[in-house]
C-alpha cells in the first residue's frame, strides 16, 4: 500500500512537473506569437518569414502532414515523394497559419489551464483583442527536447480536422494519388 | 396555427423517417483511414448553392455588413448583438425543457426578463449577475432525442446545415413566442440573419482565402461546432495524428 502510494506521488509530481514545463514553454512562445501577429508592418516577405520561424521551430510538421493523408499512403509512397510531399506541406502550412492569424491584431494571450491526455498536452488560453476574445487550445507534445505544437483549435474548429476533410477530399478524388495533392495544396 | 402545425409535424416526420438513411458511412477512405464521413448525397447542389450564396454574399450582404461595421460604433454593435439573443432566450427555454434541463430553461427565461427590464436586451445584465447564456436550439434538442443529423445541406441565402438542424430551424420558426408575437416576423428573421453574418464576418473572410477547397472547410467547421455543442469533453477527444520523429 505505501509502495503504491509512493509510486503515485511520484507519478503525479512528475506530471505537474511536465505541465508546469510546458506552461513555461507556452507563456514564451505564444509572447512570440503575438509579437508577430502584431508586428506585420514589414513586407510581405518578412512577414511570411517571422510565421516560417516560427513554425518550424514549434510544430511536429511531419506528424501533422503525415496524419493528414494517413498511414497507407505514408507506407506506399517513395522517400523522395514524401520528401517533396513535407516541403510543399511546410510552405502550406506556413501561408494557411499566415492568413489566419496575420488579419489579426491580438492584445493578449492568458494561459488558462494544461490538461493531459494520453501524453498530449492540451492548453487551453484565451486570445483577445480590443473589440472580442476567444478560446485558443494548443494541443502539444513533449519530444524529449522540445514541446511541439500537433493541433491549434480556435474557438470549437481544429486546424487538423478540418485540414484532414480537406485533404481525405482531394485525396479520394483523386484515387490516393499523393502526387495530385501535392500539386492542389500548391496552389495556395 | 392550424396550418403551422402541419407543417411542423411534416418537418418532424420527414426529419425522423429518414433516420435510418442518415447515419454516417463508416468507411474505408483511400488514404487508408476508417473515419466517419460526413453523410453528403447532394453535394453537386449544395456546392452550386454555396457558390450562389457566396455571390449574392459578395454583390449584397458582404457591402452592408462592411458597412454597418465602419459605421456602428462598438457599443452599438454588441447591442445590437445582444438585442437579437435575447429574443431568442424564450425559445433556448422551450428547448431546454424538451431536453429535461429546468434549470437552464428557468435560466433562460430569467435572463430574458432581467435583460428586458433592465435595457431593451441590449445589456446582457444577467451576465453580471451571475447567470450566463447557455446556446441551444432546436436542432440540438432533435441531437439530444437520439435523431441522427441527416445529410448535409447548404440553404439558399442561411448557409450550412443539416437536415435535422434545418427543421429544428424551422420549428423554432413557427413555434418562437417572440416572432408569434410581432407584428411583422419576417423583419426580425432577417435582422437576426444580418445580424448573425456580421458575428461570422471576419471568420468568412479567413475561409476565403485559407482553403484549398472552401466547400469542404465550411463543412467541417459547421460539423465541428455542431459536435462541440452536442459532447462532452469535444477537444479532448478531437482526433490527433500518430507522432512520428521530428
Amino acid at each position: 500500500m505505501r509502495t503504491l502510494l509512493i509510486l503515485f506521488s511520484i507519478i503525479f509530481s512528475f506530471s505537474n512537473l511536465q505541465a508546469s514545463e510546458v506552461s513555461e514553454w507556452f507563456k514564451k512562445e505564444s509572447n512570440q506569437f503575438l509579437e508577430i501577429i502584431n508586428n506585420n508592418e514589414g513586407t510581405e516577405n518578412e512577414n511570411y518569414e517571422n510565421y516560417k520561424y516560427f513554425i518550424n521551430k514549434n510544430f511536429a510538421i511531419k506528424s501533422i502532414a503525415y496524419g493528414l493523408i494517413g498511414e497507407n499512403i505514408v507506407n506506399k509512397s517513395s522517400k523522395n515523394e514524401l520528401s517533396l510531399y513535407l516541403d510543399v506541406f511546410t510552405d502550406y502550412l506556413i501561408k494557411t497559419i499566415y492568413k489566419l492569424a496575420n488579419s489579426n491584431s491580438s492584445s493578449s494571450i492568458i494561459l488558462k489551464d494544461v490538461d493531459i491526455k494520453d501524453n498530449i498536452f492540451i492548453v487551453k488560453s484565451i486570445i483577445s483583442d480590443k473589440k472580442s476574445s476567444a478560446n485558443l487550445y494548443w494541443k502539444v507534445i513533449d519530444t524529449g527536447s522540445s514541446f511541439k505544437i500537433i493541433d491549434v483549435i480556435v474557438e470549437n474548429t481544429s486546424y487538423f480536422v478540418t485540414k484532414k476533410s480537406e485533404f481525405n477530399k482531394i485525396l479520394r478524388k483523386n484515387r490516393g494519388s499523393l502526387e495530385a495533392l501535392i500539386i492542389e495544396i500548391q496552389k495556395i | 396555427m392550424q396550418k403551422h402545425l402541419k407543417v411542423i409535424l411534416l418537418i418532424i416526420s420527414v426529419t425522423f423517417l429518414q433516420i435510418p438513411l442518415s447515419y454516417s458511412n463508416e468507411e474505408e477512405t483511400v488514404s487508408g483511414i476508417s473515419y466517419d464521413e460526413i453523410y453528403d448525397p447532394i453535394e453537386p447542389i449544395n456546392r452550386a448553392i454555396l457558390n450562389f450564396n457566396f455571390f449574392i454574399d459578395d454583390i449584397a450582404i458582404r457591402p452592408i455588413v462592411k458597412t454597418y461595421k465602419f459605421i456602428a460604433p462598438e457599443p452599438v454593435e454588441k447591442g445590437v448583438s445582444n438585442f437579437f439573443s435575447n429574443l431568442k432566450e424564450p425559445i433556448r427555454s422551450v428547448s431546454f425543457i424538451f431536453q429535461g434541463e429546468f434549470y437552464k430553461s428557468l435560466n433562460s427565461l430569467g435572463r430574458f426578463t432581467i435583460n428586458t427590464i433592465t435595457s431593451i436586451g441590449t445589456i446582457d445584465v444577467a451576465s453580471r449577475v451571475g447567470m450566463e447564456k447557455n446556446e441551444t436550439d432546436f436542432g440540438i434538442t432533435l441531437a439530444k432525442g437520439g435523431v441522427s443529423s441527416g445529410p448535409y445541406i447548404i440553404v439558399p441565402i442561411i448557409g450550412p446545415s443539416n437536415l435535422r438542424d434545418f427543421s429544428g430551424d424551422v420549428v423554432e420558426y413557427f413555434v418562437d413566442p417572440i416572432s408569434n408575437s410581432v407584428p411583422n416576423r419576417g423583419y426580425v428573421a432577417i435582422g437576426n440573419g444580418l445580424n448573425e453574418r456580421v458575428e461570422v464576418d471576419d471568420q468568412l473572410d479567413k475561409v476565403r482565402g485559407a482553403s484549398s477547397d472552401r466547400y469542404e472547410m465550411i463543412k467541417s467547421i459547421y460539423y465541428q461546432n455542431r459536435n462541440a455543442q452536442l459532447e462532452e469533453e469535444y477537444i479532448q477527444n478531437l482526433p490527433v495524428p500518430k507522432i512520428y520523429i521530428e
